[in-house]
């Protein structure tokens, strides 16, 4: 694959591209489905392909292959080379990429026991069980939904500022649905669990528990009552504390929504953005997380951003175009989701730093508010300034007393505005469930946490 | 590469290997995209995905995998891998077996040539008009946008002798203006989807864009309470990809893991409430001439005047319930994918128009809300919808008013579906649903004022 990478790097430059990058990938992966006591699809996957980028005064050309010879990744290479001089005769915005420092480097996430090496027949025996569980644990369980998805990726990024490195990297997660029905009313309740690495994620006492998680979720909800629409104190646990962290600052913090106009934070690096007790960061290091990595799709080594540092913006996240806009350079945030798409910045593992303040104490200091937790999705524009995200359940909190359950509130706010309503901080910190980010029609694997943390004046969306 | 004769080689493969029932889409896409940022052209991409798809049973137990391209070996070791995954599985006695061969539909608009004509400079000039225009305004001051073209040949063969292949293609754009005033700013959003190149939706997704983004400047608060809404057709059509869409899934009824599960026959909205799935509109971007398994596309009432009358079935939800396939097997989107088995979608979900202007909406509404953009997810075990209104306006005696901050709009759907009273005239595709703008007498706003 090296070899086909300069090959097709080559060509484009010889085309006349100021710099191009590519990227090879050959993957195997599985994905195993239950419903309700039996299989529902067993899915195996083989892909392979080329993705090549050119840059030229100030736009790119883009063209990927699923054919992996010397003429199919030239050709594409050709194409790319093509696009950026049509994209640049039409650029008004001129920049070039500032050279970086070369990478080689063959690195491999590390696995006890490769996804690649447990049979099929094991991978469907685990699946089963958690569907079972979820059955067996209530019998107002009316449905239920367990599956299991694996990734193997061998990955070349090479540039022409010499950069030639691999990465064998693989994935896993497991996830649990399950459906409780009672009287007419039908609650879900989920639990997942995934990190880079190996099968042996899987045969943790945490992994076999995801069903009867699920399905205790699901069988709680079911007294639950719709959220009270309005402004509340709220108080978020670990979970929704790490969707705030990526939904309300993550993403505007991303160097491209800035570079593009379309952010509330350009123009407030250096200054103060939140509460001084507020410290988030982004951090792809951590490692046995689901948003590991530690070579980025660039062929930058990733490394911690803490964007927030006591109330201040610090840092965005940059890849190497808008490092060389912005007179930095690349800290390691650029990502694709597979071959065929474009690198862009992404999160990785995005939280919210700990407090110094007991759960028991945030509870006290609340007379009357909603503990919000778990987290369904989340969502923001940055250029309205605006973020949503929805919790699994919440509860009411009197006197500090936790008390009626909800289900299904909507927390939303201002992005500006959000993290200056801090009241309290937790010293509980956690780095929570594995999930997906979406942006420009990529999915990347992203986690999110924190500890505890109370806010004053959020608008909680609700049916009452 | 005769693609269908591809399709027959690998059922036959798969069935010598020991598979009783087998489907296999084999698959050849190009598409072109041009990006705009901040009013500048920043990326041409071609891409290219040719592959195949193969799916077995083996006493019921579905096997799949994919690869991309379609060279032999690769081929042949999917269907070998697709073969063994299917002997790993658990038996499934509710699988019926896949569709009968059947003649495809007869449906006219679903691939332009004149799209294969273009090249990337001139989608790129698309592109770049369509920014222009959404900036021509000097409070614009950055715009982001994107019109691609994509181009697909598809062929589909089963083991009960159906082969079959047709021809896509699919016309997008998107622009965001960015609107800015003093310390405040606001982005305008829109999008369009056919399957033939449409100048006036350009023209529309541009000037929708910026009109939105200077609307958006003047902002306001509301207090919580009750209000009525109207709900313009990218927030509708959101709404209802999932809401309908997704609640009438056959196996998700079936499961019993929608609200719409035990409600067929029965009053499920208001008396101007009707909604059909139609594949087979000229130039929608959910239209084909067969489903995912090979099904002829036909059109069907879903919500008839209020009254629940199907749910969407494939042939493995069809089969259980011992009815024939509403012919809403997806591969996936508007351009077909083999990357995923095939799994109940709807098409194009198209919402009974009324006879209402948007002017004559808005003035009889004389004070409520307006939402245009969430992104919001219906729950559907719940059938409960709480979301963010992204982009909402208040209506102050008839007319549009500041649009609102930080407010989200809650409704029990059947609720929802009840208290329409007011369907538009004006039809637009947004999110898979071709609906004109709809009112809500009633639902809770939960706001910061």
């Amino acid at each position: 694959m090296e070899d086909l990478a300069q090959a097709a790097i080559n060509r484009a430059l010889k085309m006349g591209a100021e710099f191009a990058d590519v990227r090879i990938e050959s993957s195997t992966g599985t994905n195993v489905i239950a419903m309700d006591g039996k299989t529902k699809t067993l899915t195996s996957l083989r892909e392979s392909g080329c993705g090549i980028r050119a840059f030229t005064g100030g736009a790119w050309g883009f063209a990927a292959t699923n054919g992996l010879t010397k003429g199919s990744v030239t050709a594409a290479a050709e194409s790319a080379a093509n696009m950026a001089k049509v994209a640049k005769a039409k650029a008004k915005i001129q920049f070039k990429i500032v050279p970086a420092k070369a990478v080689t480097i063959r690195e491999e996430y590390k696995a006890k026991e490769k996804t690649v090496d447990v049979p099929m027949e094991e991978k469907v025996e685990f699946v089963m069980e958690l569907d079972k569980s979820m059955r067996s644990m209530d019998q107002r369980i009316s449905s239920t939904n367990a599956r299991y998805d694996d990734l193997e990726s061998d990955r070349v990024v090479a540039n022409s500022f010499g950069t030639l490195s691999r990465t064998k990297e693989r994935w896993l997660v497991a996830a649990c649905s399950a459906w409780a029905k009672q009287e007419g009313v039908v609650q879900r309740g989920h639990a997942s669990n995934g990190s880079v690495g190996g099968y042996e994620l899987m045969r943790t006492d945490y992994s076999h528990g995801l069903g009867m998680k699920a399905a205790e979720m699901a069988v709680r909800l079911l007294d639950s009552k719709p959220a009270p629409a309005g402004k509340h104190t709220v108080i978020l646990d670990n979970i929704m504390t790490g969707l705030l962290a990526h939904e309300a600052f993550g993403h505007a913090c991303e160097a491209d929504a800035v570079l593009s106009g379309a952010s509330v934070l350009e123009g407030k690096l250096g200054k103060k953005v939140a509460d001084e007790r507020i410290s988030l960061v982004d951090d792809p290091t951590v490692k046995n997380t689901f948003g590991y990595f530690s070579l980025d799709w660039e062929g930058v080594k990733s490394k911690k951003h803490v964007l927030i540092e006591n109330g201040v913006l610090k840092e965005f996240m940059q890849n190497l175009e808008t490092g060389s806009r912005m007179g930095l350079s690349s800290n390691g945030s650029a990502r694709s989701q597979a071959y065929n798409s474009t690198p862009i910045i992404r999160m990785s593992n995005t939280y919210i730093g700990p407090g110094d303040q007991s759960k028991e104490e945030l509870f006290s200091m609340v007379k009357d508010g909603l503990l919000i937790k778990g987290g369904q999705y989340g969502y923001v524009e940055p250029a309205k300034g605006q973020f949503m995200f929805k919790c699994d359940e919440a509860y009411q909190i009197k006197n500090g007393e936790v008390g009626q359950r909800y289900r299904d509130a909507s927390v939303m706010g201002l992005i500006l505005e959000v993290l200056n309503n801090v009241r309290g901080i937790g010293n509980d910190f956690v780095l929570g469930d594995p999930g997906y980010c979406g942006k420009g029609g990529q999915s990347a694997r992203t986690t999110d946490g924190g500890p505890h943390v109370c806010l004053d004046n959020i608008v909680v969306g609700g049916l009452t | 590469m005769d693609l269908e004769a591809l399709a027959e080689s690998v059922v036959k493969q798969a069935v010598r290997l020991g598979a009783s029932d087998c489907d296999v889409i084999v698959t050849d896409a190009q598409a072109i995209t041009a990006e705009i940022e901040k009013s500048s052209m920043k990326q041409a991409s071609a891409v290219s995905d040719p592959g195949v798809g193969i799916r077995v049973f083996i006493k019921g137990c579905a096997g799949f995998s994919y690869c991309t391209g379609h060279e032999s070996q690769a081929v042949k070791k999917a269907v070998s891998l697709a073969v063994s995954q299917s002997k790993s599985g658990t038996p499934d006695v509710d699988f019926k077996g896949l569709p009968e061969k059947a003649k495809p539909a007869k449906v006219a608009g679903l691939y332009e040539p004149k799209l294969a004509q273009l090249r990337h400079d001139d989608v790129v000039s698309m592109a770049i008009a369509l920014s222009d225009r959404a900036g021509a305004d000097r409070r614009i001051t950055s715009v982001n946008a994107g019109v691609s073209v994509a181009l697909g040949d598809i062929a589909l063969a089963n083991s009960n002798g159906f082969v079959g292949s047709q021809k896509l293609s699919a016309f997008e754009a998107f622009a965001e203006s960015v609107a800015r005033s003093n310390d405040d700013m606001f982005s305008g959003v829109d999008g369009g989807w056919s399957r033939r190149y449409d100048g006036r939706m350009l023209e529309r997704v541009a000037e929708t864009a910026k009109e939105h983004a200077l609307l958006g400047l003047r902002k306001t608060t509301v207090k919580t309470g009750d209000y009525p809404v109207i709900l313009d057709p990218m927030a509708a059509g959101f709404i209802l990809a999932t809401a309908i869409g997704g609640g009438a899934n056959g196996e998700s009824v079936q499961r019993k893991r929608s609200y719409l599960a035990g409600r067929l026959g029965k009053k499920v909205g208001s008396e101007c409430f009707s909604v059909r799935d139609d594949p087979t509109i000229a130039w929608a971007n959910g239209s084909f001439s067969f489903d995912g398994e090979g099904v002829p596309a036909r059109k069907k009432n879903l919500v008839k005047k209020g009254m629940l009358e199907s749910y969407l079935h494939d042939s493995y939800s069809a089969g259980k319930d011992s009815v024939k396939s509403t012919g809403n097997s997806s591969r996936g989107g508007s351009m077909w994918t083999y990357r995923r088995p095939p799994s109940i979608s709807s098409t194009t979900l198209v919402v009974e128009p009324g006879d209402a202007t948007p002017q004559e909406m808005l003035k009889d509404t004389k004070n409520g809300i307006y939402l245009r953009i969430t992104y919001d997810y219906p729950n559907l075990a719940t059938g409960e919808f709480s979301g963010l209104m992204m982009e909402s306006y208040i209506i102050d005696k008839g007319e549009l008013g500041p649009s609102i901050r930080q407010a989200s709009m809650g409704i029990d759907l059947i609720e929802m579906f009840s208290a329409i009273d007011l369907v538009g005239k004006e039809a637009k595709d947004a999110y898979g649903v071709r609906t004109p703008s709809i009112r809500i007498s009633k639902a809770k706003i939960a706001g910061s004022g």
